[in-house]
């Protein structure tokens, strides 16, 4: 798929939509934006020598999900038990530096760069979780749907107590 | 300034002392003040984490010569690294020199360190064999012999790596005591990998604080995870009400769910495991539904089953609570799996780990914010007087005929582990106190 302009413009208006769903705690709307084989993965980042290019785990990552298993941390999120994220973090994604590169068949490869701002309860500190998305989306039914999502966390160890959120 | 700095700590350490026989945990009392207050925090470092045997790495993760992996006990940096003649060696991550920290990456291979600062050179065993332009600086004059990285004490017991930096500690074993029984199930079983790194992240709480839940906390289950039950993971909100509560001695608490209504692990393994375990043994893994556990001082364990997409797997990983401050740990969680088990097992064992425990775990979640709320509240004077009710199965009668030793009593809704884990602790903080006769 040849990238034009107007490609690349749907592509940000989903991924800001995107956000707005997230921040907004709409779940159920940002799980319809899956894909039915969606994989939604977060590698362990390691610390290591500059000359070595394999600074993130494959073998072992924070986020190991389909759609099914996101599936139920929504449903979990909605039952009266969720303590993690109840009462909710506000939280707001900003999303920068899109890149879009055709990745065969009906599907791109998008690129961006993401900061998270989470904060709770009465506390004026604040998690930041810094990160590169590296995602393929796929046009389905005229619609882009988020196939792939490997995230690239900016930490080795990670500063915000759980990830009841979503990246 | 030196001096008077020295005396203040002094001070300080005594008033913690004093402060500390509030600490009842034979009535089933702990005051609050003990997860934030920072001169017991300091008098933690000295008499519990440079004392005790801490867990440091799996086998796995350095299974060849050269391989290292940089990890903390207590505050203190060090390197834990397999050296050329196969022996694991636990350095402090410390240059002799000016105390630069020599290596700086997680994890890697190589026979000798250089510390960035003067280029020191230490071997992998610790020894001092590079001072660059040693004999035009220093003439005959150093004894490299005396000058080698710090050596912590290194034992294993099933493939688990401890350290310690006191020379009197009693053997690994002897320390472990009755808990070796519940390690062989739970890493002994068969041969064990951890998989990829750690999982690391940081939680503002105070390490007793998860160390004491995989020790001795069946009941909070029921409610801080219903959510589990509700979304079908578990089959109800009590799987955690039924089984064991053994007080494993020096401390040690673990915790066995039983009865199981199916066999928990790779059906596959089971020639294997009745290899490595006895009898007595094999039948209480057949009967097991979950295992918790924490070893003395923060080394915890878990051995959990759930059904995910339509399949019931178990998994089992490690998880080391490194204090970093009063209020704050580096939470780590290590997976394993037996390394014959069969591909499939391996990965959704592997994603359920994942998606019930480590930082986006559905469980521990919810523990996380139990854990950084509660040590929050144990900041002011009023709320760190507060004894915290530790009372659940005081003067209960154990069991006779379990067929594992320690103290065990029927059902895991209990306190006692708790009250073990504060009695060990106390015992340590006490120690060393002058006498007041003296």
């Amino acid at each position: 798929m040849e990238i034009t302009p107007q490609i690349r413009e749907e592509l940000l208006e989903v991924l800001y939509h995107e956000a707005e769903l997230l921040d907004g705690r709409r779940l159920d709307e940002w799980l319809a934006l899956l894909t039915e084989d969606a994989a939604y993965r977060m590698p362990i980042r390691l610390t290591r020598e500059r000359s070595r290019t394999d600074d993130h785990s494959t073998e072992m990552q924070f986020f190991w999900d389909d759609r099914t298993s996101l599936a139920l941390r929504v449903q979990r999120l909605k039952t009266e038990f969720a303590w993690a994220e109840d009462p909710p973090s506000r939280t707001r994604h900003f999303i920068s530096n899109v890149r879009v590169r055709p990745a065969g068949g009906d599907e791109v490869e998008v690129r961006s760069c993401v900061l998270i701002y989470r904060n709770r309860g009465e506390a004026t500190d604040f998690d930041l979780i810094s990160g590169e998305r590296q995602d393929v989306w796929r046009r389905t039914d005229g619609a882009w749907r988020l196939a792939r999502r490997v995230f690239i966390v900016d930490q080795a160890t990670l500063g915000t107590r759980n990830l009841a959120i979503f990246v | 300034m030196a001096s008077l700095e020295i005396t203040d700590q002094r001070g300080d350490r005594q008033e913690a002392a004093d402060r500390l026989r509030a600490v009842r945990p034979d009535r089933g009392e702990v005051p609050a003040f003990i997860f934030a207050d920072p001169d017991v925090y300091r008098l933690e470092l000295e008499r519990i984490f440079t004392r005790c045997w801490l867990f440091v790495a799996h086998e796995s993760e350095i299974p060849s010569p050269g391989d290292y992996v940089t990890r903390s006990m207590g505050e203190h940096p060090v390197i834990v690294a397999r050296d050329e003649d196969g022996a694991i060696r636990v350095l402090l991550n410390v240059c002799r020199h000016r105390g630069m920290r020599i290596c700086r990456v997680d994890l890697g291979n190589t026979s000798h360190f250089r510390c960035p600062y003067h280029g020191f050179t230490y071997k992998n065993t610790g020894e001092l064999i590079g001072v660059p332009f040693e004999r035009e600086l220093y003439g005959d004059a150093l004894v490299k012999e005396r000058l080698g990285l710090i050596r912590a004490r290194v034992e294993s017991y099933a493939g688990l790596v401890f350290a310690t930096w006191d020379e009197q500690a009693e053997p690994l074993q002897q320390y472990l005591g009755p808990v070796t029984w519940y390690l062989d199930l739970l890493a002994g079983r068969a041969e064990m990998e951890a998989v990829g790194p750690p999982h690391r992240y940081e939680v503002a709480t105070n390490w007793k604080l998860p160390a004491e839940n995989f020790a001795a906390d069946a009941y909070h289950t029921m409610h801080t995870h219903a959510s589990i039950a509700e979304i079908g993971l578990t089959p109800t909100v009590t799987w955690a009400k039924d089984g064991y509560h053994v007080c494993a001695g020096n401390g040690h608490g673990v915790m066995i769910g039983a009865p199981t209504r199916r066999f928990i692990f790779a059906e596959d393994l089971i020639p294997e495991f009745e290899r490595h375990l006895s009898p007595a043994q094999m039948a209480v893994l057949r009967q097991m539904a979950h295992m918790p556990g924490t070893v003395f001082p923060n080394f915890s364990f878990l051995i959990s089953a759930v059904t995910l997409n339509g399949r019931f797997v178990s998994h089992t990983e490690l998880m080391l609570w490194q204090p970093k401050g009063p209020d704050r740990i580096d939470a780590c969680s290590w997976f394993l799996v037996e390394k014959r088990a069969p591909a499939w097992w391996k990965e959704l064992s592997r994603q359920a780990f994942v998606v019930t425990f480590g930082p986006s775990g559905m469980l521990s979640q919810d523990d996380s914010e139990n854990f950084t709320q509660i040590a929050r509240n144990a900041r002011g004077p009023v709320a760190g007087r507060l004894a915290l009710n530790y009372e659940m199965g005081l003067g209960r009668t154990p069991m006779r005929d379990f067929p594992g030793p320690g103290q065990v009593y029927e059902g895991k809704y209990n306190e006692a582990n708790a009250r073990a884990f504060y009695a060990r602790w106390l015992e340590l903080m006490r120690d060393g106190d002058p006498r007041p006769d003296a």
